[in-house]
């Protein structure tokens, strides 16, 4: 195993995988002969590949055999998930938006309740109305009456005079 | 589709779980990368040619162990206490043979891609082919980086050897 190195190790490695050609498996057994650390190379060799058939594919536990057979009905079960994506969630949220915008544009309908509450509250209002407009008038009546009055009465008996002079002066 | 799922599971399980426990060192957390590799096959399965399935659940699985190792950060830490007793490990025929937990142990300290390669090739026995196209790489490197690994293998055997 000198400056041969490479070329029996890649040798050696061929021969444990059953590709080497007679060929050059003969070559390295005659080498081998003669090269006691070829030798000891290629029985070591194969003592780690006696090794190595030892370790074989272990079984899976059965922890993770009943997960693994789960995957199909905890994947079906959760595509709801899978809508979960941006455009989904924006076209979602954007539905309540469009009905509340399209409820607001439809005329208001008032309930029955509605109804009888503002007659209630029209009807309050228009007593307290008569009741300030009868307060007026009475307040009116014992300050200004008999002034406001003569006021009037004079201004028209001044506007009738006016007119018959009219009348007269249209005659002659 | 899901029977098809089904029959993967039965024939890939085992050495989807073998690699990962080789690879991470720790029942449960192999469990789970299992587990996530066989959920992204469900989701992928249309996507993949059937005849490619087991190199391409191989691959994931290898991919999410070694996401898993750079998080953990401690994948060249050797863990004793792991490996002490432990006879439901890869090992279960040979729990008896001091080599044989030695060879385990030797394994699972190689450097990647070597540790992968020597359990896809020589534990799983899977042809020089199928495991340049597990690791990506060609079919050249794959024997080369083989050769290195059983080597390095070879001479720690040397010195453990009575």
């Amino acid at each position: 195993m000198n400056k041969y190195d490479g070329k029996w190790e890649r040798q050696i490695n061929e021969l444990l995988d059953g590709e080497l050609g007679e060929t050059d498996a003969e070559e390295l057994k005659s080498a081998a002969s003669d090269d006691r650390e070829l030798a000891r190379n290629i029985v070591e060799a194969f003592q780690l590949k006696q090794l190595m058939d030892g370790l074989h594919v272990e079984r899976a536990p059965a922890s993770l055999r009943k997960r693994l057979r789960s995957i199909p009905r905890e994947q079906r079960s959760a595509p709801g998930l899978r809508w979960l994506q941006p455009r989904w969630v924006a076209a979602l949220a954007a539905v309540p938006l469009v009905l509340i915008a399209v409820s607001l544009m439809q005329p208001k309908t008032p309930s029955a309740e509605e109804v009888a509450t503002a007659r209630q509250e029209l009807a309050i209002a228009f007593s307290y109305i008569d009741k300030a407009g009868q307060f007026t008038r009475r307040e009116i009546e014992l300050t200004v009456g008999q002034t406001m009055a003569d006021a009037v009465t004079g201004s028209v008996n001044r506007t009738i005079k006016f007119q018959n002079v009219i009348s007269r002066e249209k005659k002659v | 589709m899901g029977r098809r799922y089904r029959q993967w599971v039965k024939d890939y399980q085992d050495q989807a779980w073998t690699l990962a426990r080789y690879l991470l060192k720790d029942a449960q957390e192999a469990e789970d990368a299992t587990q996530d590799a066989f959920v992204k096959l469900w989701h992928n399965q249309e996507r993949i040619d059937p005849e490619r399935i087991k190199p391409w659940l191989m691959k994931v699985t290898r991919n999410g162990c070694l996401d898993r190792l750079r998080r953990r950060r401690d994948n060249v830490e050797f863990k004793d206490s792991h490996m002490a007793g432990d006879v439901s490990g890869p090992l279960q025929g040979v729990a008896a043979n001091e080599l044989g937990g030695w060879l385990r142990q030797a394994i699972e300290g190689l450097k990647e891609p070597y540790r992968s390669l020597v359990v896809l090739r020589d534990v799983h026995q899977h042809s020089y082919e199928e495991v340049a196209g597990m690791l990506e790489l060609s079919l050249s490197q794959v024997k080369v980086y083989l050769h290195r690994a059983r080597k390095e293998l070879r001479e720690q055997l040397t010195e453990v050897r009575p």
